[in-house]
């Protein structure tokens, strides 16, 4: 009876808890944090996920500002590293996610807490009051995502030209993005604005950099 | 006749996109002065009846700006009293990119982040991969990781230090440190066969070994460059000039610093002692004896005396490691996880088939896996926040750039500056814009 060979093929679907992660780091280990907040504010973390001995406490949205400020006043986390949105783009939970990184310089810490948003709602209440650094992070996922942040003071977009109506890191805009969304310079001193950089993708001509002489 | 003159006729001046432009401007009058409102300095305004006021619009492409970045500044007179930035001319969308390759394919693009340290980018990517699919490293592959990331931050600094000095009026550094950057690329051209982007580091480990030649290049340098960079500290850290245009210049005090979010020296140099490399340490870093240069007084002279050490510090750090460089594999012998060594490609059957299965498809970790992993690249906090829905494109894979904070910090640090100031406080805070507009 030859034995049955074991074959994991890819993808790989759920991460198996056994396993324990070779980059585990200490300094991400903030479950004596997170217990605090969940006594301080009870109800509003609903979820505590841990991958990698990472933590990542989900906040309700409401209670987001309060647990902030415990953060930074009472428990030390007064460097915010990143922030920065996510498209789930699932059919069974809130379309957007927010995520918000943020370090204890003391404790040597770094703890993750993310906010999930509705896609009718998309609106966060904005840490700038909190921390100045989160300025362009926010109006940069207010750019990529349009995640609007209540109460930022300067909600322009960060990349994108303001004249430009779409949101380009959710997932249904095409990676080759849209004709005649963003005119570019004309390719001649005199000639138009070129509408559609990949005119040729797009089943159309492309623009000439030149003028072809008059047929000879 | 009328004859249309660009800079009187309305309709004759170009402009792509009026809205844009329109709400930069109407910024650049609502601004509040963050830093002046915070230190209770009072703008106190006459009526401007000489009409010393004027709005100057620098870049994106002005020369001094180091990449294309865009200041627009109210002037009075001549000092800055608000200050936008603009950025976004380099935009090229690298996370949406990301979610439509495979971890492996997306390493050339980290190249051209921060193009001026790409191995230090490359490592980052790798390392961030690596935590997310749970993929273990060998030791002389991380040993010489770090050899290749503190030549990296020598590099950088290099070139700040050359542009840096070009700027401030002195060009004969600007070829020194030039020499030396090409000494740097002939090692990275022995190491990994490109000099630029060299796309060395591979998830799982290295692409080739570390040979002779160049472990020789390499102590070479640094015993050489050891000399050189204190002998041009000798020429700096007492010149007249070159303090008069540093010393109280875009002073930002610690817990501004913090509050602005600034990594890299120019947090260090407000005086936070936050270093990735000792804060959580990655590769070997906590096997070496190394400091992190701190100074207190937050201006470009402290941020200047930070680099230049932290260039010392990286010779001590390579030194220790080519002392240690262990023997062994330079990648994980795991086919799901990282590339078949060429031997084994050409000459077995399966080699090829692993191949093929990780360009095809490459490393897939966990479905819901999150991780964030960063490290102290030359310019600050370099992370990597990926999520994976267990395919081998990540979901989601979010670069967190130092030098986008950095400039974040810029544009408060610019008012009540004079207008010559612009260029040396660009300089100091060494943006690249590559990294910055993704």
């Amino acid at each position: 009876m030859p034995e049955t060979l074991p074959f994991h093929f890819t993808p790989v679907d759920e991460a198996r808890a056994d396993e324990k992660n070779v980059h585990e780091k200490a300094s991400t280990n903030v479950a004596d944090t997170i217990e605090t907040l969940k006594k301080q504010f009870p109800g509003s973390i609903t979820e505590v996920s841990v991958y990698a001995g990472e933590y990542t406490a989900f906040v309700k949205r409401d209670s987001l500002l309060q647990v902030c400020t415990a953060l930074k006043e009472t428990l030390g986390f007064v460097y915010l590293a990143d922030l920065a949105g996510v498209d789930r783009f699932r059919e069974d939970a809130p379309r957007y996610e927010v995520y918000y990184c943020m370090v204890n310089l003391e404790t040597n810490k770094r703890l993750r807490l993310k906010v999930l948003v509705d896609e009718e709602d998309a609106v966060v209440p904005s840490l700038i009051g909190l921390f100045k650094a989160a300025d362009w992070n926010e109006r940069e996922c207010y750019d990529m995502l349009g995640i609007r942040f209540e109460g930022h003071p300067d909600l322009r977009r960060m990349y994108m030209p303001e004249d430009f109506e779409y949101h380009p890191q959710r997932k249904e805009f095409p990676l080759l993005g849209i004709p005649g969304s963003l005119p570019l310079p004309p390719r001649t001193p005199e000639g138009e604005l070129t509408m559609d950089p990949f005119a040729a993708a797009h089943s159309g001509s492309p623009a000439k950099s030149y003028q072809e002489p008059e047929g000879e | 006749m009328s004859v249309a003159t660009p800079y009187h006729d309305r309709e004759a001046i170009f402009s792509f996109w009026p809205r844009h432009n329109e709400t930069l401007l109407k910024r650049l009058e609502s601004k509040d002065a963050w830093l002046s409102t915070k230190r209770g300095i009072e703008v106190s305004r006459v009526e401007d009846a000489l009409e010393h006021e004027m709005t100057l619009n620098i870049g994106p492409q002005h020369p001094a700006t180091h990449g294309v970045l865009r200041c627009v500044v109210k002037l009075d007179g001549e000092r800055i009293e608000k200050c936008v930035l603009d950025i976004g001319y380099l935009h090229r969308g690298i996370e949406k990119l990301a979610e439509s390759k495979t971890y492996q394919e997306f390493m050339p693009y980290t190249d051209r982040m921060d193009y001026l340290s790409p191995y230090a980018n490359n490592v980052a990517w790798c390392m961030a991969v690596e935590k997310l699919a749970n993929i273990e490293v060998p030791d002389r592959a991380q040993w010489i990781r770090m050899i290749m990331c503190e030549l990296a931050r020598i590099s950088s600094h290099l070139l700040w230090l050359g542009v840096g000095l070009m700027d401030a009026g002195a060009v004969s550094v600007f070829l020194w440190t030039f020499q030396g950057r090409e000494d740097l690329y002939n090692i990275f051209d022995e190491v990994s066969g490109a000099r630029f982007t060299v796309s060395h580091s591979r998830i799982g480990g290295l692409a080739t070994d570390l040979g002779p030649t160049a472990i020789t290049m390499i102590k070479d340098f640094v015993t050489s460059y050891e000399e050189i960079i204190k002998g041009w500290q000798k020429l700096l850290n007492r010149n007249r000039i070159w303090i008069d245009r540093n010393k109280d210049v875009g002073v930002i005090n610690k817990e501004e610093a913090i509050e602005l979010g600034l990594t890299g020296p120019n947090l260090r140099g407000s005086g936070v002692p936050y270093d990735i490399r000792i804060f959580e340490p990655y590769l070997k870093y906590d096997e070496v004896d190394f400091t992190i240069p701190l100074r207190e007084e937050g201006d470009c002279l402290a941020r200047y005396h930070i680099r230049m050490e932290e260039m010392l510090e990286s010779i001590k750090i390579i030194n220790q490691c080519l002392d240690r460089l262990p023997e062994g594999p330079i990648r994980t012998d795991d086919a799901k996880k990282a590339y078949p060594s060429k031997d084994e490609v050409y000459y077995s059957m399966e080699g090829m088939i692993h191949d093929f299965m990780y360009t095809e498809t490459g490393v897939t970790p966990p479905k819901g896996a999150v991780a964030y992993h960063a490290i102290e690249s030359p310019k600050g906090e370099l992370g990597f926040y990926l999520e994976s829905d267990g395919t081998g494109c990540p979901w989601r894979a979010r670069l967190n750039a130092p030098s986008f904070t950095n400039l974040q910090g810029l544009e408060s640090m610019m008012e009540g500056h004079p207008v010559a100031d612009i260029v040396v406080l660009i300089g100091s805070i060494d943006p690249v814009m590559g990294e910055a507009d993704r």
